[in-house]
């Protein structure tokens, strides 16, 4: 069955959008692939791992699913998931740097990962030191919580 | 060079306060098999892979490690912030407390320093890759142990992600090096 928890590569482009699309065929068309079966972004997030032939489970441990308890947490998840899936697919790639369809899978990840970034940039301050946000006064770069603090609830 | 990025790879927010574990954790950040040890480890042997694959990877996957490094501090900070002197005391982290207050340093379990005898760089990429294969393997396996040792569910969850981590990490070195064996024993890359 095709599972909702996986992306297959070759149908990044078509599965979200065209509804119409019959099972069969996407499952024909992932049969021919030979690329090894992605779990989604926010699946993979979860796992720590992209690549479902990869996953191992520890014992009975299942991943957590961390809740998002406010706007700036879901930003901030969304995007680590946008950023994990490209990453993943970058390690993939250095070792396989012709396999077009895993680039333009790449491609997708990073261009999201990067348009949130900009999203959260303009909302809760910049994450980068090349941000566009930094011409002001007070200086940006020391807004918002650092990143090992406990994050407050709000 | 290196830029920052004012985020955790994987979201961290520990709540409750355990100078123990803090104490077993900290071997991931200074000890042997821990994540400075392997991104130092990989971004020194970057240098002398054969190819632009070997250095992508290294790079990479060395970059990747700086990311955890600071996901193990954020774990060691987040246990320990609120401690009192009398609780480190307690802990058996007094003498910790006495020459680093509540500051980072990178240390195994037993406090001692990090230091870089802890991993090779032979120039030699099937020696090193080896090494770096048995490092993740090393690492899966303390995490494996640190899991065991806690109950506490903020800090499971970055443990079973680090996990995963070499899970891939160990998957994507043994591939190059299986190819950079390949070649060389078919004698194609004989400058390798």
């Amino acid at each position: 069955m095709f599972n909702q928890n996986y992306v297959y590569p070759f149908l990044n482009n078509y599965a979200n959008s065209n509804t119409n699309m019959n099972l069969l065929n996407q499952q024909d068309l992932y049969r021919n692939s030979t690329m090894p079966s992605l779990f989604t972004p926010a699946v993979g997030l979860d796992n720590g791992n992209m690549f479902s032939n990869l996953y191992e489970p520890y014992k009975n441990y299942k991943p957590a699913n961390i809740p998002a308890n406010n706007e700036r947490e879901a930003m901030m998840r969304e995007l680590a998931r946008m950023a994990f899936a490209a990453h993943e697919l970058n390690l993939y790639l250095d070792l396989h740097p012709n396999d077009a369809s895993m680039i333009t899978l790449f491609n997708d990840y990073r261009e999201k990962a990067n348009q949130l970034m900009r999203e959260y940039d303009q909302k809760f301050g910049p994450l980068t030191i090349s941000s566009n946000s930094l011409n002001q006064t007070p200086f940006m770069w020391e807004k918002d919580v650092w990143p090992w603090e406990v994050k407050p609830n709000v | 060079m290196f830029s920052y990025t004012k985020r955790l790879q994987y979201p961290i927010n520990i709540k409750r306060k355990d100078l123990a574990m803090a104490k077993y954790l900290v071997t991931q950040y200074g000890g042997s098999n821990g994540e400075m040890a392997a991104a130092l480890r990989y971004l020194n042997q970057r240098y002398t892979m054969p190819d632009n694959r070997g250095k992508a990877l290294l790079t990479d996957i060395g970059t990747e490690e700086l990311g955890h490094v600071e996901m193990l501090a954020t774990m060691i900070y987040q246990l320990t912030k609120d401690a009192t002197p009398e609780e480190m005391k307690q802990a058996g982290l007094g003498s910790n407390f006495a020459e680093h207050g509540k500051s980072l340093y990178p240390t195994d379990a037993n406090g001692v320093p990090f230091t870089v005898a802890y991993f090779a760089s032979t120039g030699d990429p099937l020696a090193d890759l080896s090494e770096d294969m048995a490092a993740e393997q090393k690492a899966r396996a303390v995490y494996e142990n640190l899991i065991d040792l806690t109950n506490d569910p903020d800090v499971i969850a970055p443990l079973l992600w680090l996990r995963q981590r070499e899970i891939v990490h160990y998957a994507r070195f043994k591939e190059l090096f299986e190819m950079y064996e390949k070649e060389f024993k078919n004698g194609q890359n004989q400058k390798m």
